[in-house]
């Protein structure tokens, strides 16, 4: 099978075609107010104070948004308060970037005249990038450009036995067809993890897997806290789940039944095709911005929502230049929020659809979306920003 | 009235998740690989939440997907409503860590 997308030169795909300015700031927004089809993010972190460690995941995902398929050039400017640091540098930005072959522009407002001045050179370079991206035409391409990330939020019991299947109907089917499917939350496979050890490509790959959930369950430990006042959150035991370990064997069927070819760090560029393991954590103010900036063109989130009653309108998570779908198998969360949900499952708990008949129906919605149809959450002209999963302390 | 459905998701399993709301004294309906389970429910079980199976004797093993989800922490009688009051996780209990018991 095959979808309409963006070819780049360096032979990835895009589903979209941005024009991205990063890092956050007043340059950024100012460009991105001025001039159509031209994004920016939103953090809260500009990576002051922070280790290197931390700063080097920071630097990750600028580059790794920077150079995401669904973007076709990037401007980068040097005013942000993290430049000063060697890993945040705007000119190191900028090369990480255009070795995706993608054009990439670094304003300094030491050499622009100032705020102003970049400003006003940013918004002409800008005007000329979204031209130059305009004349490119969508072309069919396989599945094995398809790069996807999965988070399951809101987790109630319908996630488990039938939402989460038919997402990892479509994660099957997409690293079948040579495709790329991303998924962790490791707080969320404890209790799991030897399920998925046993699916690691390689013994070395189910080592990192049980590691992973080793320093997890240790930190989770070391807080003398009983995790089910944590984890579970309420709205999963308001929804049925009644521990971690019974959260974390319906979360991953939304990986489906693939080898697992590596564990990742946040916003890391697997090496290869195939499902991987990210070690990151669950936040969705988080884990969207990392698999984006790992390369995923596209990104879904597995809403249960069994207990959180009155939500009508779903405003997505931050996926910065992927495009975002809702779906749900929960009957009640669709019938609160069926204008902002892209997919719905519930079929599948009444009856009317078997697991793979709604996961075959998920991947065409998939292929349309990344041929052009916009997502729900791209109709709305809303961000929230991205909370960088930084581990170490600030000084 | 005709039972009530609930799912089981690996024939090891000693407790099902309901898919219609449930009262006390349905019976509810289980499919379990080619022939279909019948037991009446005990009390009111809310639309997603799990039914027990089988009497489930305090301190053992809860399964659901053929995996432990947790130990009894009272005993459980069939039909019963199974959820945190009765279930106990057993992971990343940093409680029962301070107190020497994992």
């Amino acid at each position: 099978m095959s979808f309409l997308g963006y070819v780049r030169s360096d032979g990835s795909v895009g589903t979209r075609n941005h024009v991205l300015v990063i890092p956050q700031g007043i340059i950024s927004k100012s460009i991105c107010d001025f001039v159509t089809g031209t994004k920016t993010i939103l953090t809260v972190d500009h990576g002051s104070g922070r280790t290197a460690s931390d700063r080097e995941t920071i630097a990750r995902i600028l580059i790794g948004l920077g150079s995401n398929p669904n973007v076709a050039s990037v401007i980068v400017h040097a005013a942000s308060p993290g430049v000063g640091y060697p890993e945040l540098h705007a000119e190191r930005l900028g090369d990480g970037i255009a070795k995706s072959g993608k054009r990439v522009e670094v304003l300094d407002p030491a050499k622009e005249g100032g705020t102003y001045g970049a400003i006003v050179k940013g918004i002409q370079v800008a005007r000329q990038m979204v031209y130059e991206a305009s004349t490119l035409r969508r072309e069919k391409v396989g599945d094995e450009h398809l790069c996807l990330g999965v988070k399951c939020g809101y987790s109630d019991t319908t996630s488990g036995i039938a939402g989460n299947p038919a997402v990892g109907y479509l994660y099957d089917k997409i690293v079948a067809a040579g495709g790329t499917a991303l998924f962790g939350e490791t707080t969320e496979i404890i209790g799991a993890e030897q399920v998925l050890a046993k699916r690691a490509a390689t013994r070395e790959v189910a080592r990192a897997i049980l590691d992973a959930v080793l320093v997890q369950e240790t930190r989770a430990k070391a807080t003398g806290l009983d995790i089910r006042t944590v984890n579970p959150v309420p709205s999963n035991i308001k929804g049925g789940i009644s521990s971690l370990e019974e959260k974390s064997l319906g979360a991953i069927h939304k990986a489906g039944t693939a080898p697992i070819q590596g564990v990742l760090k946040y916003a890391e560029r697997p090496t290869g095709k195939g499902l991987y393991f990210v070690d990151n954590w669950m936040g969705h103010l988080s884990i969207f911005a990392g698999y984006v900036a790992a390369g995923a063109n596209m990104v879904l989130f597995q809403l249960g929502g069994g207990g959180v009653a009155g939500r009508t309108l779903l405003e997505g998570s931050p996926s910065v230049v992927a495009p975002f779908l809702w779906c749900t198998a929960n009957p009640k969360t669709q019938a609160a929020a069926a204008d902002s949900i892209d997919f719905y499952s519930g079929t599948v708990i009444e009856g009317s659809e078997t697991p793979e008949e709604a996961g075959e129906r998920l991947y065409r919605t998939v292929i349309d979306i990344a041929s052009g149809t916009l997502s729900r959450s791209e109709t709305l002209n809303y961000s929230e920003p991205i909370d960088m999963n930084l581990q170490e302390p600030r000084f | 009235m005709p039972a009530k459905r609930a799912l089981i998701m690996h024939p090891y399993d000693n407790v099902a998740t309901v898919v219609e709301e449930i009262r006390a004294g349905d019976e509810v309906a289980i499919p379990v690989v080619g022939t279909t389970l019948i037991l009446r429910a005990l009390e009111a079980i809310p639309f997603g939440f799990k039914i027990a199976l089988q009497e489930i004797p305090k301190g053992d093993i809860i399964r659901k997907y053929g995996e432990i989800i947790g130990r009894a922490g009272t005993a459980i009688a069939k039909g019963a409503l199974v959820h945190i009051h009765n279930l106990e996780g057993t992971r990343a209990r940093g409680d029962l860590e301070r107190r020497g018991e994992a």
